[in-house]
């Protein structure tokens, strides 16, 4: 019996728990912010983290990658630090608007008021007051623009109380939200992959972190991070490309007005554009990662095979593989063989991999074995075989190819009597924004209804109930 | 694909065609529903329908059966009953019930299925509540007073405070250990001048350390403490149902050391290497068999004793299992038997005609020398014997078989108690051991020991072989052998003595005639005299020490000599050996013989006096 679509005209059963309030949530990363409706299975708005900042005056923020082109006077930052903590608050809360509101709200409608369809000529003679009584209604309006929907907000498992509380008078002072949920990426992730109790690895654009999820809720002594993540990698394949003979220039795309093709490791061709204005350094430094980024997603793997890649034999093996061709904005292009197993080798093995300066370089803890065996060491004995078999790999950077082979290998090297089971989404998209989903099905969930914490419950207990409630 | 098309692919003749198309009208009219696979189905029946009831399903209804208008839907708000505060209103997209439009149609039985939300919340003026609020569970977590705290609950290590603190955790993480234990984060509170006021001194000596050092055990032992002992106070034991007690006492006897070596072994477990859980695999698949293995057994063990199942006694046999229990049993039976019988065959020999006076005293003696420290004043059994049944348990649990009495060489005398380094499998007996000593001999060696002992008159079996008797034996074979070798190697060095005298002799014939005459002469001289020196020596060996040179020796040495010359003498020595050997043992008359055994007999004279006595 073929799968008919479900009938406009029956109401859906409720059987798979879901009853949607019309909630919205979102997850600001370091890299990316989501934000999207509750229900669905990817966010709607997906907006860089970075914005644009005009410094001339008077000062300006541009939200949304189209608008990040070369002006002058303008430079690009982060409202999150590399924790993925909200740093800068006072943007943090228009980006949200701007992606909640302007982006997945319909347009208002002028108040009748406005409009100009109203206007009475008599009360032209006689604004005054009539002014400021509309002026005041407007900004009622304002207020009330997310009053309708209840909203669920992600954090970083480390995030402060601080910016938690903060986060919280944003949502319910500011916005006027009814409801409002705050909940941590492991766990949503953990959600987003069907399972209740999970050991989640996340690596990320800024950060990797390990939890382990015991029926819902994170345990925290287990939580561990590491600051190996996209960035990391794109500063590995800095290095790689400044080491390398001949030494590779990074050209971000922008700064190219034409080029013509030429061969392999043959002198670039292209002729640069010239802007009359100062760039500064923060979006050229943006621009060039969107270029590391083509090259992790189209180059860059993980060595999969049996053992490591620094093991004897394994290396000469690498070398024999396919080489793949990366073509850079200026039309120069080489060929990478072995280099490219060598960049994510880092992940795993804090030895390995090019040199990085010191403030970049990974201690022997921080690599991702490291940080699985850290976690599971801070979790009852009894929990940990549980944990082995419900691995959850979520995160942009564990796309990379041969990622999750490699952390089978790892883990069943670690622990070779457990049964060891990855569960990694096949979608890039779920893969990506497992947080987001995960947040999108709990905010969706009938059960969930009496979780939100109330604008009444905000009001009576201040901001302070947001480390109550959501433990 | 109807019945025609079998038909064709079959090449079946069309016979009933012409009825078909009327039998098909006919048969469309009941089931014209009939759709997808199940219509072809009933196609191939075609004339004869088959019998296959085709499964009509409620649920596929054509999508665009209905013209009805479009239903209605509406964002209605309604309240979950499950939260703390009851204010909370959100909005969900719902269908608006027409009643009088809805009567009979599909989605309206759908929608009774549905829940009771909608039947409930027929009016707008009532706000419904959300159908996941019957979801919401909560733990009960055990609740105290004062009073009862300090009644029942205090601890040394836990302040009310600290376990206030537990109980709440244990409440908002739902009795998840592991989560509750993650987040015990206990500190102290502040102790100033108004908490030393109180009187609560122990706020202030908790050290935090001590806190902080809680293992996940130790939060769950105070629970379960707590929980049991409220458990018990609210309701008594006595008067819980068994599901409560089995809870209470599952509650009550939380072992926290045990968990924690449980632990210990989950973590080695969870270090093991590969080779580790594999031969830990295969030992669990070994242990499987063998228990399976020892099942099977059992059974046959059990169907074999079963087959063996000697009837029972009927009365209770139950006071002659301890070793008292016995001694009386046979003082009773030697008591019924001694007017029947007068002797008892008593093994050892010891004076068969009172048997029990001397056993039970000594008996008694060893037991209680050896049980005295131990059982204090124990009555003989010999009086005791009434009181031994009743005493039963008593002796069995006082004395274990390992108490052993000591003899001494006297009794261990009476008793025929030997004490070997090796013993061999099984019973044997003692005259098995005589017999081996003379299986072990060639038939001529167990000849001759025959013949001297029919010389000392001693039987070749014994009569009784008790253990003296045999011992005696023994000795008495021993130095028969070695009188047997004895007189072997004197009748050698006679033979050889023989010899040489005749050489002697010889030589000095030799000597003393003139050399003029021929060999042929020389020979036959020197047959003489060897004859001569043959008939000589006999005598001499006779009477010297030979016991048995018999004259038949003597003569056909003669010939041998005759036969053969001097200077074969030397082999000639040898074979006279053997041959006398031989001729020796069936020759063997009785005079020669007796004399040499009375010779004989003053060697092994101590020995069979003693055979004799």
């Amino acid at each position: 019996m073929a799968q008919q679509p479900l009938s406009s005209a029956a109401q859906p059963t409720d059987i798979y728990g879901g009853d949607e309030v019309s909630a919205l949530v979102l997850d600001p990363g370091y890299c990316n912010t989501r934000a999207g409706w509750a229900g669905e299975d990817v966010p709607k708005s997906i907006l860089p983290s970075f914005y644009g900042h005009s410094t001339a005056t008077p000062t300006q923020n541009f939200f949304g990658d189209e608008r990040l082109i070369p002006r002058a006077d303008f430079e690009i930052r982060n409202y999150m630090n590399k924790d993925s903590v909200v740093e800068d608050w006072d943007v943090a809360p228009k980006i949200w608007e701007h992606m909640l509101i302007n982006r997945l709200q319909p347009d208002k409608q002028t108040p009748p008021s406005k409009n100009g369809l109203n206007d009475d000529p008599k009360e032209k003679t006689q604004d005054g007051e009539g002014d400021v009584a509309m002026e005041e209604t407007e900004n009622q309006e304002i207020e009330k623009l997310l009053q309708e929907n209840p909203l669920l907000v992600t954090e970083a498992p480390w995030n402060t109380p601080k910016a938690r509380e903060k986060t919280t008078e944003v949502i319910m002072e500011t916005w006027g939200c009814p409801a409002f949920w705050l909940s941590r990426t492991p766990v949503l992730s953990a959600f987003a992959a069907g399972k209740a109790t999970a050991l989640v690895i996340d690596v990320g654009g800024a950060n990797t972190s390990v939890a382990a999820i015991h029926d819902g809720m994170v345990l925290k002594r287990s939580i561990q991070k590491s600051p190996i993540g996209g960035l990391w990698l794109s500063s590995q394949i800095r290095s790689l490309w400044e080491t390398s003979e001949p030494k590779v220039t990074l050209t971000p795309t922008y700064m190219v007005e034409n080029k013509t093709p030429v061969d392999a490791l043959a002198p670039v061709q292209a002729r640069l554009r010239q802007f009359p204005y100062q760039i500064h350094s923060s979006f050229r430094a943006y621009e060039e990662e969107r270029v590391l980024t083509e090259f992790k997603e189209s180059v860059v793997e993980v060595w999969n095979k049996p053992g490591r890649l620094n093991s004897p034999g394994n290396e000469e093996f690498a070398k024999t593989l396919p080489g793949r061709v990366f073509e850079m904005p200026d039309g120069w292009n080489q060929m990478w063989r072995e280099q490219r197993f060598k960049l994510t080798e880092g992940l795993f093995d804090e030895t390995a991999g090019y040199p990085l300066p010191e403030e970049e370089r990974v201690a022997k803890n921080q690599t991702i074995p490291a940080l699985i065996r850290a976690a599971l060491e801070a979790v009852d004995v009894d929990l940990r075989g549980n944990l082995l078999a419900n691995v959850v790999v979520t995160g942009s950077t564990t796309l990379i190819n041969g990622f999750n082979d490699r952390l089978q290998n790892e883990l069943a090297a670690m622990y070779p009597g457990m049964k060891i089971k990855i569960h990694a989404a096949g979608l890039t998209s779920e893969r990506r924004f497992g947080a987001w989903i995960g947040g999108s099905i709990l905010a969706s969930l009938g059960t969930f209804h009496q979780m939100w914490i109330s604008r009444k419950e905000y009001e009576e207990n201040g901001p302070g109930i947001v480390e109550k409630r959501c433990k | 694909m109807s019945s025609s098309d079998v038909r064709d692919v079959l090449n079946l003749s069309e016979g009933a065609s012409g009825t078909r198309p009327n039998k098909k009208q006919r048969l469309a009219a009941p089931r014209p529903n009939l759709k997808g696979l199940a219509r072809e189905v009933h196609n191939l029946g075609g004339d004869n329908p088959i019998a296959i009831v085709p499964e009509v399903t409620q649920f596929k209804k054509r999508r665009f059966a209905n013209r009805k208008p479009a239903s209605r839907w509406e964002m209605r708000s309604f309240r979950n009953s499950a939260r703390d505060d009851s204010t909370l209103i959100l909005k969900h997209w719902r269908r608006i019930e027409e009643k009088q439009e809805n009567q009979g149609s599909p989605a309206d039985e759908l929608k009774q299925e549905n829940g009771t939300q909608e039947g409930q919340a027929p009016t707008q003026d009532e706000m419904e509540d959300s159908s996941f609020a019957k979801f919401n569970a909560q733990v009960s977590v055990p609740q105290y007073s004062d009073d009862q705290y300090a009644q029942t609950l205090t601890s040394d290590t836990w302040t009310k405070d600290e376990t206030d603190y537990l109980l709440d955790l244990a409440k908002a993480f739902d009795l998840r250990w592991p989560l509750i234990w993650d987040r015990y984060e206990w500190t102290p509170p502040a102790t100033n001048g108004e908490a030393n006021e109180n009187g609560d001194e122990s706020k202030a000596i908790v050290p935090l350390p001590d806190t902080q050092a809680r293992t996940m055990e130790d939060l769950k032992a105070r629970y379960y403490e707590v929980a049991a002992k409220m458990m018990a106070v609210q309701k008594p034991v006595q008067y819980m149902t068994q599901p409560e007690f089995a809870l209470h006492e599952l509650m009550a006897h939380f072992n926290p050391e045990q968990e924690k070596m449980r632990k210990n072994f989950a973590l080695n477990a969870f270090t093991r290497s590969r080779e580790e859980a594999r031969e830990e695999e295969s030992l669990l698949l070994e242990i499987k068999r063998i228990l399976a293995r020892s099942e099977r057994f059992n059974e046959e063990r059990r169907e074999l004793y079963s087959r063996l199942d000697y009837p029972h006694a009927e009365t209770d046999i139950s006071s002659f299992k301890s070793s008292a229990g016995l001694q009386t049993l046979l003082g009773t039976l030697m008591n019924a038997s001694s007017k029947k019988r007068k002797t008892l065959p008593g093994p050892e020999g010891a004076s068969p005609s009172n048997p029990a006076p001397p056993q039970a005293p000594v008996q008694d003696t060893g037991r209680r020398e050896s049980t005295g420290p131990s059982t204090g004043n124990r009555e003989p059994p010999a009086t005791g014997t009434p009181t031994t049944a009743s005493k039963k348990g008593q002796s069995q649990t006082q004395q274990p078989p390992a108490e052993r009495p000591k003899l001494t060489e006297k009794e261990e005398a009476i008793y025929g108690v030997t004490h070997h380094d090796r013993l061999g499998s099984g019973p044997t007996f003692r005259t098995e051991k005589i017999n081996k000593l003379f299986s072990h001999k060639s038939n001529q060696q167990q000849l001759r020991i025959n013949n001297t002992l029919n010389e000392l008159d001693v039987p070749s079996k014994l009569a009784m072989p008790t253990s003296a008797t045999t011992s005696q034996y023994e000795q008495l074979l021993g130095a028969v052998n070695s009188l047997l070798e004895a007189r072997k190697v004197s009748d050698k060095l006679d033979g050889e003595i023989k010899i040489e005298l005749a050489k002697k002799a010889e030589r000095e014939k030799a000597n003393a005639p003139p050399d003029g005459e021929n060999s042929k002469a020389q020979e036959d001289s020197s047959k003489e005299n060897a004859e001569k020196g043959a008939v000589t020596t006999a005598p001499e060996a006779e009477t010297t020490s030979k016991p048995n040179s018999p004259d038949p020796d003597d003569v056909e040495e003669g010939d041998a000599a005759k036969n053969t010359e001097a200077a074969g003498a030397q082999k000639e020595e040898e074979d006279e050996i053997g041959v006398e050997g031989k001729a020796a043992r069936p020759g063997s008359s009785g005079a020669a013989q007796k004399r040499s055994a009375s010779v004989l007999s003053t060697a092994s004279d101590k020995s069979s006096k003693r055979q004799k006595k």
